[in-house]
């Protein structure tokens, strides 16, 4: 593990404004993430976990404090320098509405490689073989609609690991699953950690899950109130 | 592109919406246009056939207030240059003499035109009218008069007119001549004041063995006033060439009442045109702003993925285009082929009181519709791309979303 930061915050916060009701939802969050990790985030509901996370991942930007990713700083960059930055060094995992409904399995897999860029041979090769190798293989000319839910989440995160990323962030991505297709998918995330050296950075709410993970970062009130270094079960 | 069309087949009853209110639009204008042109070419038509061509040579009036046309001797020199200048058709002489016309008792004050029988045929509709008798020939000679006329002056067919011509430029000569053919004209005051008689014999009632007062021409490949430029330049050509004392006069000043009828018609097509356009756009915006508001979640997570807005936008419009080519594509096929069956059964027969009013105007009352490739194409072509335009907004719209504000909406 490398001990130059991958993504880095600083006293970050966040105040999300209804009128005159202001409410916090980050309160001084300083936070370091490494290469290679497999990270957990953990904490009640309303602890913060998704605001950091979009935060980290360029989705929204903090009312105070700096992200720097690979020591560029977030805050000097444009909505497209953002999104340029989404599609070149984030993958991204979401709880649920994670593909298009109108592309199948294989184009889902293939479409950020689409936004880049990269030719339609390369694209699809690299599909393919992202999709063989989460097992997911034989639903490639499925639409979404047509593969379970636990399925679908495989190829969010197929397609959040086709480009190579620096990092993936996902947001609660077994919250809508049941605790086998839950461990399967945190099991199938931490192979790609180890196998392919993917950084995984994941918000949950789910203790089961944690016995999986490397690091644990437990967010309470928008503050990081423990984080801890662990050594993880195996499936 | 894929994408595009699985979102508008995802959703045919909306898509097929958008696709109507494009297609509705060209193809009524393609219709709209098709009778307008239609009305127009017959117009133009008749004018011309009728009276004027498309344009005619004449002496200068020495008296601008003379309604009478001023008389000219010796066509030979006009007829070579208008024989020897590219674009003339077809060119016949023509003598207009203001006459009294008497049958015993009777006198009527009419118009006596002399013309060349068997070139005169090709634009005067009178042969196509006559009801009884014959038209002229050049070698009988004789008159044809209108129906009207024939029974103020109570004469029939073999019977004899005197004919009394009064030209203010010539000494008053008097010919006798039998009545040969009897028409049906459209308009009155032709029925009643018209006499045609062979160019000789009109010759001898102003006592000028040469005289003429107009050489009128067609122009070659002329259907409508929309070939106007084509009669210009002719026109321009031969005015160059004309010896001194004689002037070119086109149909525009010929026929004024079709320059009126275009000029009315014209911005009354464009404002139609134009509320069929704004209608059809705001449908479209409509509808693809439906889209772009229930696609909110997905159009946030493509964003949230690193797509920039311009390709968000793309997006939008890629849709949109492909309605707007299949509307305006669609809608021209179906006016074509609307205007095809309506002519197949025979045209537009117009209801009564407009086909009176338009047989006055000297127009067919039966439309022939024949839109212009060049208007169907404009209907689609400016249909398409205000349908793209509209289709802006949604689509900026879309590319201005904030991806986590995105993603959380809810139907």
């Amino acid at each position: 593990m490398s001990n130059n930061p991958l993504l880095r915050s600083v006293d970050l916060h966040k105040v999300y404004r209804t009128g005159t009701l202001e409410t916090p939802a980050l309160r001084g969050v300083d936070f370091e993430l490494h290469e290679r990790e497999f990270t957990a985030i953990a904490g009640p509901s309303g602890s913060g976990k998704s605001t950091l996370l979009h935060l980290l991942g360029g989705l929204d930007r903090p009312t105070s404090g700096e992200i720097y990713l690979q020591d560029t700083p977030l805050s000097g960059l444009t909505k497209d320098e953002l999104a340029r930055l989404r599609l070149t060094k984030i993958g991204f995992v979401f709880q649920a509405y994670n593909l298009i409904p109108v592309l199948t399995v294989l184009e889902n897999t293939a479409f950020v490689l689409e936004l880049q860029g990269i030719v339609r041979s390369e694209r699809i090769s690299r599909a393919k073989k992202i999709l063989n190798e989460l097992g997911i293989g034989e639903y490639a000319n499925q639409f979404p609609n047509r593969i379970s839910g636990g399925e679908q989440q495989r190829v969010a995160v197929a397609r959040a690991v086709v480009s190579d990323p620096s990092i993936v962030l996902a947001d609660e991505p077994t919250a809508n699953l049941d605790t086998a297709t839950s461990l399967d998918l945190i099991d199938l995330m931490r192979r790609l950690n180890e196998e392919r050296g993917s950084t995984f950075f994941f918000a949950t709410h789910d203790n089961r899950l944690l016995d999986r993970v490397n690091r644990l970062v437990t967010l309470i009130d928008g503050r990081v109130d423990r984080d801890e270094i662990r050594t993880p079960e195996t499936s | 592109m894929k994408a595009a069309l699985r979102h508008l087949m995802r959703h045919r009853g909306r898509t097929l919406l958008t696709l109507l209110a494009v297609l509705i639009p060209v193809y009524t204008l393609v219709f709209m246009f098709g009778f307008a042109a239609a009305n127009l070419r017959d117009m133009f038509e008749t004018a011309t056939r009728l009276e004027s061509g498309h344009f005619q040579v004449r002496a200068i009036a020495e008296h601008e207030t003379s309604s009478t046309l001023p008389l000219f001797d010796d066509t030979s020199d006009v007829l070579r240059v208008l024989d020897s200048t590219e674009g003339v058709e077809w060119r016949t002489v023509r003598l207009d003499i203001p006459a009294l016309a008497s049958v015993g008792g009777h006198s009527e004050t009419i118009l006596v035109q002399g013309v060349e029988p068997d070139t005169v045929a090709r634009i005067t509709p009178i042969e196509t009218l006559i009801v009884e008798g014959e038209y002229l020939n050049s070698t009988s000679g004789g008159a044809v008069l209108g129906k009207q006329l024939a029974g103020l002056l109570d004469v029939g067919i073999g019977g004899e007119i005197v004919l009394l011509g009064a030209h203010p430029d010539a000494a008053m000569g008097v010919i006798k001549v039998p009545v040969v053919g009897i028409y049906e004209a459209p308009d009155a005051s032709m029925e009643r004041g018209l006499i045609q008689i062979d160019l000789t014999s009109a010759r001898a009632l102003v006592r000028r063995p040469t005289a003429a007062t107009a050489i009128v021409c067609m122009v070659d490949g002329v259907v409508g006033p929309w070939d106007a430029s084509g009669i210009d330049v002719v026109a321009d050509a031969v005015r160059g060439r004309l010896p001194a004392g004689f002037e070119v006069v086109d149909w525009r000043g010929l026929a004024p009442m079709v320059v009126t009828y275009m000029n009315i018609l014209r911005p009354v097509l464009f404002v139609f045109a134009g509320t069929f356009f704004i209608l059809g756009a705001l449908v479209v915006v409509n509808t693809l702003y439906l889209s772009v508001m229930e696609r909110t979640r997905e159009l946030g997570l493509i964003l949230a993925l690193g797509a920039s807005r311009g390709r968000v936008m793309r997006m939008i419009l890629t849709e949109a285009g492909i309605i707007a080519s299949a509307g305006a594509v669609y809608g021209a096929l179906l006016g074509v082929v609307l205007m095809w069956i309506v002519e197949a059964f025979g045209g537009i027969p117009l209801p009564g009181r407009f086909a009176d009013m338009f047989r006055s105007m000297g127009l067919s009352a039966t439309i022939h519709l024949s839109a212009r490739a060049s208007d169907v194409l404009i209907s689609a072509a400016v249909m398409a791309a205000v349908a793209l335009v509209a289709a802006v907004i949604p689509a900026w719209r879309a590319a201005r979303f904030e991806p986590v504000e995105a993603m959380r909406y809810v139907e």
